[in-house]
């Protein structure tokens, strides 16, 4: 039996007020596998996160999130870049992960053992359970994405929104990412990431989506990431494509 | 000591004392845990505003019904304002022109009304600088009502407004409403500024929502300790002020308009927690001394 299918956008547009940030968007995404966003800075990776959600206007076509018009409360996870937080905000890591309980919580009750197991088990996921006590200020970059990768897990998510999660992030910090995103997907979780890394759309990505303010390509990783396709992406005939990275002279954040 | 203290309770004997006392006690609980939140979502700004924005409605409030009319007044304007600062601060392109343009026009409204009065100096003097020591029990009641049903809004909205202060994207992610949490956290500031407009004034009420805040934050870095700090500081400086402007007029036969001294006194506090965390950041951050040089074993012959 196909797996389900959790995310479907049909000709998709977006547009920040009357501006135009994004057009022409269509693929697929099933449960249990994971698509990689790859274009350049501006390019609107970020605006098709936020337009999925809902959080910015659709001006055409359609998007189906698991099944539904609109987002499913409590359904999707998102992890935003850690540079949108603010890092003097006086909260624990621990308490940034409880937030994803929030919602199966409600509005009057208060966390209980339950929420507590979810929040400690999340937290064992990415391998920050020694941290927990942290103010979340304080943890460096790799683990802030990790923390808030755990908060998105809490919540139990079935479809999972990654924002440029590996930006500057060591070895151990990205080994850790990634051995999470696979086990999300071994349990059904699909996931979308926007991401500047090859090595991550390798690892983990089964289709790439290429993006330049409209949708270059799409389709399984290895037949979209030609050299060819890049350089369209990223309107530079001196991109390099080697197995890990997209080198691009001038560019930052390759 | 016990003359020392004295001051402190004896004043709160007086009825009018005791009511004022009761009046700023709820507002300190209710400051504090709203003062919180404005602190975390840096909703200074917007908060002036509703300041501003209640203004004309107290004014039309006390120009229709006398002071009975001033909390009716005060209510609609302060809904209608909350509804109206939260809408403009999503969808104008400048936030904070549109705010300013919004609290000074309403400032301005409330000034003309008033300007039509008789005795048009002291009934301004009254709205704007408060009358804590004349609150009647009605007065009290009204206030105490208002407190509680901000403290109701925020209280069951806590977690989520803690969650969107600190992400605004994921809570909108998670289902939530960003414009409405913003709308009830709106109502609840603009509770706060019609609970305390006749305590401590129109022009003040902004102190007694920021400060105590403000103090929590230097104080700790633990989320669910600064909502009883905030509260608990100003629920302390409102006793110490009250009973200060009281001992002074008594005493020393200075009359001190009792909503500034206590305003005075939330300040002074802040001021010396500030310099206490200045103290102890420069402590911590001073490298430890050297350690003392070995001494040499000395070389012994038998």
């Amino acid at each position: 039996m196909p797996a389900p299918l959790a995310l479907s956008v049909t000709g998709a547009s977006f547009a920040y007020a009357q501006t135009p940030a994004l057009t022409g968007i269509d693929f697929d995404l099933v449960a249990g596998e994971a698509i990689a966003l790859i274009g350049p800075n501006g390019s609107g990776k970020s605006t098709l996160l936020k337009g999925i959600l809902g959080l910015i206007h659709r001006t055409a076509g359609t998007v189906r999130v698991l099944g539904h018009d609109t987002a499913p409360a409590g359904s999707v996870g998102y992890v935003p870049q850690t540079d949108e937080l603010d890092p003097e905000f006086p909260v624990s890591l621990e308490q940034v992960v409880m937030m994803g309980r929030y919602r199966q919580l409600g509005w009057l009750r208060l966390p209980g053992a339950k929420d507590r197991r979810a929040v400690a088990a999340a937290l064992d996921t990415v391998g920050l359970a020694h941290r927990a006590k942290t103010r979340f200020g304080e943890l460096s970059g790799g683990q802030q994405q990790r923390g808030l990768l755990a908060r998105a897990v809490a919540a139990g998510p079935r479809l999972l929104l990654l924002d440029e999660p590996f930006n500057g992030l060591d070895q151990s910090n990205r080994e850790a990412l990634v051995g999470t995103v696979e086990r999300l997907k071994a349990d059904g979780v699909a996931v979308l990431v926007s991401t500047h890394d090859l090595e991550l759309a390798r690892a983990v990505c089964e289709s790439v989506l290429l993006l330049n303010g409209h949708q270059v390509a799409f389709g399984p990783r290895d037949e979209v990431l030609t050299l060819e396709n890049v350089q369209r992406t990223f309107h530079e005939v001196g991109v390099e494509l080697d197995q890990h990275t997209l080198v691009v002279p001038g560019h930052e954040g390759h | 000591m016990t003359d020392l203290l004295g001051p402190l309770f004896t004043a709160f004997t007086l009825p009018f004392m005791a009511r004022a006392l009761l009046v700023l006690l709820a507002l300190s609980l209710v400051a504090g845990v709203v003062g919180v939140l404005v602190n975390l979502r840096s909703l200074e700004f917007i908060s002036d505003g509703l300041t501003h924005s209640v203004f004309p409605g107290i004014a039309i409030g006390f120009v229709w019904g006398g002071r009975e009319g001033l909390f009716v007044g005060a209510m609609v304007a302060a809904l209608l304002a909350a509804v109206v600062l939260t809408v403009i601060t999503r969808r104008a392109v400048s936030g904070d022109a549109a705010i300013a343009i919004v609290f000074t026009a309403m400032f301005s409204v409330g000034i003309l009304v008033v300007s039509r009065q008789s005795n048009y100096a002291g009934q301004l003097e009254q709205l704007l600088f408060g009358r804590l020591l004349t609150v009647t029990a009605t007065e009290v009641v009204q206030t105490l009502v208002i407190c509680a049903i901000a403290l109701l809004l925020v209280g069951v909205t806590l977690k989520q407004q803690v969650y969107r202060a600190f992400d605004r994207t994921a809570v909108a992610a998670a289902g939530y409403r960003p414009l409405l949490l913003d709308l009830v956290l709106n109502i609840a500031i603009a509770l706060v500024v019609v609970a305390a407009s006749s305590a401590v004034g129109n022009l003040l009420v902004l102190a007694v929502l920021i400060v105590p805040g403000a103090v929590a934050r230097l104080i700790t870095v633990r989320l669910w300790l600064l909502f009883p700090l905030a509260a608990g500081f100003a629920a302390l400086c409102a006793w110490l002020g009250l009973a200060l402007g009281f001992e002074a007029s008594v005493r020393a036969g200075i009359d001190l308009p009792s909503g500034a001294t206590v305003v005075l006194v939330l300040v002074a506090g802040y001021l010396l927690v500030l310099l206490v965390r200045v103290l102890v950041d420069r402590m911590r951050r001073r490298p430890p001394a050297a350690p003392a040089a070995e001494p040499q074993p000395t070389a012994v012959t038998a």
